[in-house]
C-alpha cells in the first residue's frame, strides 16, 4: 500500500513537471508542428455512401500538409465510424475528446448524431465546427451553443427555395412528400411549407419514414396512391436510393421530382436504371451550393480541377463524380482558411473567434457568388444557393446536373 | 451470491478485496478509461439481475435490453420533461422497469424454454419501434437529452470518476441485495423452480409467485442499469441506444459469467464492454489488438478497421466461450476451488 502511494506521488509529481515544461497555456491536441482534429462519419451502416464526406476532407488535409501545413502545423484528421447511430457517436466523440484529446471536432455527419454530442462538446469547451448537417439549429442557436457551428445551408432554407420554385413554376401540381422523420426531415418540410406559403394545400401527401427502418417501399406506394404528380424526396443514404427505385418499380411517373441536395450525389442519380423500370430521375430538381462535378458548366473550372487532382492523388479509387468527396473538401478548405486566420497562437477560443468572423467571398468549390460569411450574430456560414436540373438521355437515368436560374436566398 | 454463501473467512476476504479493488481502480487508470469502467459497472448490474432470472430461476430472457430501455427512458423523461434531479430518477427507473417486468411475467407464465426465449426476443425487437411510436414523450428517433450530469463539486472528482463511483456503488449495493435475496428461502425456491418445476410444486412452491418475482427483480436491475447508461452516455437516449444487440450482449455476458459468483459477473461485464468498444483493454489487449494479432498469425488477412470485424470477433468469442467455458467463468472458478472430495460427495 505504502509503495503504491509513493509511486502515485511520484507519478503526480512527474505529470506536474511535465505539463509545466510543456507550457500550461496550450489547448489539447495542438503542438508546434501538429493539429489533431477529430471527426465521425458513417463508415458503416445505412448512410455509408456519405463516408466520402470525411474522406474528401482527409484528402484535402493531406494536400495541405504536403505543401507545409497551416502555419507550419500539419493537420492530423482522425475520424471514427459511428454507423450513423447517435448512441455510437456519443461513444466515439468521448473517445476523441478524452482519450485522443483532439483540438476540435470537425465535419461530424448527421443531424441526430450531432444533437447527441452538442451539449457535451459545448460544456467541455471543445470546438464543434462545420457540422456536416444542415439542421437550422446549428446556426439559429449560436448563443446557447457558442462552440457549435454548421457549414452547409440550413435545410429550412433549402425547403423554402423548393417551395417558392414550385409556387412560381408549377402552381397546379399535387405534391407528394417523403421525408425522414427526424429533425432533418422536419426542417425540410417546415421550409417547404414556408416557401409554399398560402399554397401549402398543394401538398396532398406527406409521409415520414424512420431512419432506422429497413425500407421505404410502403411509404412510396402510399404517396403514389394519393394521386400526387410531383414527388419530393427529403431522404438520406440508402433511403433516398430506395425512394427513387421503388417509385420506378411502381411505374410511377411524377411530373416533377425534387431530391434534396444531401441525397443528390451522382451515385444516387444513376441508380434509377437498376430497378428495371423506367427511371424517374429525368428532369429532377435539386439545390446546388457546390460546383457539381457532373455539370459541364464547370468542366474547365480551376477550383474543381484542383480538387479533382487532389482526389486522384490521395484517393485513386474514388469516383470523381461523387459529390460527397467535394462536399467534404469544401468544408476542409474553409476550416484551413479559419485555422490560418486564427493565427500562430492557435487556441480553441481563437479558432471559434475566426469561425464566427468568416468572410470568404470566393470559395474555390462553391458556385461563384456564394460566399462563406459569418458574424458574431450570424451563425449560418452559407446562405445562398442555386437550383439545378438532372439532364439525362431518353430512357436512361445516366446524365449530369445542370445549374439554372439566379442565386436564391431567404429573401428572394 | 453463491460464492458468498455462509460467512467463511475466505468469503469475507474476497469481498473486502473486491470492494478495495473497485475503490482503488480509478487511481491506476486514466480519466477516459474510468468512463469505460463505469459502463462495466452498469453491465455488472444488468448481468447480476439477469443471473437471478436465468441462472437461478431458469427462465431465459433474450429481451433484457428492453428493460434497460424502460429504465433509461424513465430517467430521461423524468429529468427532461418533469425536471427531476437525475439521481432521484435512478430508483424510479428501476421501479418502472420492475413493473414492466411484472406485466411481462404474467403472460410469460404460460411459456417456457424456447417459447419464452422467443417471446422475450420479440420484446427486444419491438421496444425501439414502440419508443418511436410516441415521439412527443420519447423524442422519437431523434432521441431525448437531459441536462449533463457533473460530479458534485465538493468531492473534487472528474466527471468520469464520478460516473465510475456512482455505477459501482450502486452495483455493490445491488450485489449485496441479490445475495440477501438468494441466500435464504427465496433463493432455494428459485433454484428448485429451475431444476424441476414438478418437484418444486410438490414441495409446495407456488410457481407463479416465484417466476413473476424473479422477472420483476431482474427487470428492476436492468432498469437501474438503463438509467445509469443514460446518465453516463452524456444524458442522451435514443431507440438505437437500447437496440436488439444490447439484449444479445447481456445474454452473452451472463453466459460468460456463469452461475453465481461475483467474480464471474465481473468477467461477463468486462466481456460486454470489450466486445462493444474497440479500444477497451483487458490486460492491455483490446479487440483491435486481437484482430491485429490474428491478422499476423493466421493465414487469413484481417483488417481491424474493416466493416463487420466487430461482429466477426463477437461470433468467434461467443463460440470460444461456449466451447471453453460451458459453465461460464463462475463455473471455471468453482471447478478450480472446489476440492475433488467435495465434488464426490455432492454429486
Amino acid at each position: 500500500m505504502r509503495r503504491f502511494g509513493l509511486t502515485a506521488l511520484l507519478a503526480a509529481a512527474l505529470v506536474t513537471v511535465g505539463s509545466a515544461l510543456a507550457g500550461s497555456t496550450a489547448d489539447p491536441g495542438i503542438s508546434s508542428d501538429e493539429i489533431l482534429i477529430g471527426g465521425t462519419a458513417p463508415i458503416s451502416g445505412e448512410a455509408s455512401a456519405a463516408a466520402a464526406v470525411a474522406r474528401g476532407a482527409e484528402a484535402y488535409f493531406k494536400s495541405v500538409n504536403a505543401a507545409g501545413g497551416v502555419n507550419k502545423r500539419k493537420i492530423v484528421y482522425k475520424y471514427l465510424d459511428d454507423g450513423y447511430d447517435p448512441s455510437k457517436t456519443v461513444q466515439v466523440v468521448r473517445e476523441l475528446v478524452q482519450q485522443d484529446e483532439v483540438f476540435a471536432v470537425f465535419n461530424t455527419l448527421g443531424t441526430n448524431n450531432n444533437l447527441a454530442v452538442r451539449e457535451f462538446l459545448n460544456q467541455s469547451g471543445v470546438p464543434h465546427v462545420f457540422v456536416a448537417s444542415g439542421a437550422n439549429t446549428w446556426g439559429a442557436d449560436y448563443k446557447k451553443y457558442p462552440w457549435t457551428i454548421g457549414f452547409i445551408p440550413s435545410y429550412v432554407l433549402e425547403g423554402i427555395v423548393y417551395g417558392r420554385y414550385i409556387v412560381k413554376t408549377f402552381p397546379t401540381l399535387k405534391l407528394g412528400v417523403l421525408y425522414q422523420d427526424d429533425a432533418y426531415g422536419k426542417d425540410m418540410v417546415a421550409g417547404l411549407k414556408k416557401g409554399l406559403g398560402s399554397k401549402a394545400k398543394q401538398i396532398v401527401s406527406l409521409v415520414g419514414y424512420d431512419p432506422t427502418a429497413a425500407s421505404v417501399a410502403s411509404q412510396v406506394a402510399q404517396i403514389k396512391a394519393s394521386k400526387a404528380n410531383a414527388y419530393l424526396i427529403f431522404a438520406f443514404g440508402k433511403f433516398a436510393v430506395q425512394a427513387s427505385i421503388e417509385a420506378a418499380k411502381l411505374g410511377w411517373k411524377p411530373k416533377l421530382v425534387i431530391v434534396n441536395v444531401v441525397a443528390s450525389s451522382a451515385n444516387l442519380m444513376g441508380l434509377g436504371d437498376l430497378a428495371g423500370g423506367k427511371p424517374i430521375n429525368k428532369g429532377a430538381i435539386s439545390i446546388a451550393v457546390l460546383k457539381d462535378p457532373t455539370d459541364p458548366k464547370w468542366a474547365k473550372d480551376p477550383g474543381l480541377a484542383a480538387a479533382r487532382k487532389i482526389l486522384k492523388k490521395y484517393i485513386p479509387a474514388a469516383n470523381a463524380k461523387d459529390g460527397y468527396y467535394y462536399a467534404g473538401m469544401a468544408s476542409a478548405i474553409s476550416l484551413v482558411n479559419v485555422l490560418k486566420r486564427a493565427g500562430q497562437n492557435l487556441t480553441r477560443a481563437s479558432l471559434m473567434k475566426a469561425a464566427r468572423s468568416q468572410n470568404q467571398p470566393k470559395h474555390p468549390l462553391l458556385i461563384p457568388g456564394i460566399a462563406v460569411k459569418t458574424s458574431p450574430t450570424d451563425g449560418f456560414p452559407i446562405e445562398q444557393m442555386a437550383l439545378q436540373r438532372w439532364v439525362s438521355r431518353k430512357g436512361s437515368a445516366a446524365g449530369h446536373w445542370s445549374m439554372f436560374g439566379p442565386l436564391r436566398t431567404a429573401k428572394s | 451470491m453463491k460464492g458468498l454463501r455462509g460467512s467463511s473467512f475466505a468469503t469475507v476476504v474476497a469481498v473486502v478485496l473486491f470492494v478495495a479493488a473497485v475503490a482503488l481502480l480509478p487511481t491506476v487508470i486514466n480519466d477516459f478509461q474510468a468512463s469505460q469502467y463505469a459502463y462495466v459497472g452498469i453491465y455488472f448490474i444488468a448481468i447480476c439481475g439477469l443471473n437471478i432470472l436465468t441462472g437461478y430461476t431458469g427462465q431465459i430472457s433474450l429481451g433484457h435490453g428492453a428493460f434497460m430501455a424502460v429504465g433509461g427512458y424513465t430517467t430521461a423523461i423524468l429529468a427532461a420533461k418533469v425536471g427531476f434531479p437525475y439521481w432521484t430518477t435512478i430508483p424510479l427507473a428501476g421501479i418502472v422497469a420492475g413493473a414492466a417486468g411484472l406485466l411481462l411475467a404474467i403472460p410469460a407464465l404460460r411459456l417456457s424454454g424456447l417459447y419464452l426465449a422467443l417471446a422475450t426476443f420479440g420484446l427486444a425487437l419491438a421496444t425501439p419501434a414502440l419508443i418511436k411510436e410516441y415521439p412527443d414523450l420519447t423524442g422519437g428517433s431523434t432521441g431525448l437529452s437531459f441536462d449533463l450530469v457533473r460530479a458534485p463539486s465538493r468531492l473534487g472528482l472528474s466527471t468520469n470518476d464520478w460516473f465510475y463511483y456512482l455505477s459501482w456503488t450502486i452495483a455493490l449495493v445491488l450485489l449485496g441485495a441479490a445475495w440477501l435475496l438468494l441466500r435464504g428461502r427465496t433463493g432455494r425456491s428459485f433454484r428448485a423452480v429451475r431444476d424441476s418445476e414438478v418437484a418444486a410444486v410438490s414441495f409446495g412452491i407456488h410457481l407463479p409467485t416465484y417466476k413473476t418475482l424473479a422477472f420483476t427483480v431482474s427487470a428492476f436491475y436492468a432498469g437501474v442499469a438503463g438509467a445509469l447508461f443514460a446518465v453516463v452516455s452524456f444524458s442522451y437516449v435514443s431507440p438505437q441506444t437500447f437496440g436488439l444487440f444490447l439484449s444479445i450482449y447481456l445474454v452473452v455476458g451472463t453466459v460468460a459469467a456463469g452461475l453465481g459468483t461475483m467474480w464471474g459477473i465481473v468477467v461477463g461485464a468486462l466481456l460486454i464492454e470489450w466486445l462493444k468498444e474497440p479500444t477497451f483493454e483487458i490486460a492491455t489487449v483490446s479487440r483491435t489488438d486481437l484482430v491485429e494479432w490474428a491478422d499476423k498469425l493466421l493465414p487469413v488477412s484481417l483488417d481491424p478497421s474493416a466493416i463487420g470485424i466487430a461482429d466477426f470477433v463477437f461470433g468467434v468469442v461467443l463460440v470460444g466461450v461456449m466451447l471453453l467455458l460451458p459453465k461460464g467463468a463462475g463455473g471455471l472458478l468453482r471447478r478450480g476451488v472446489t476440492s475433488l472430495a467435495d465434488r464426490l460427495y455432492t454429486r
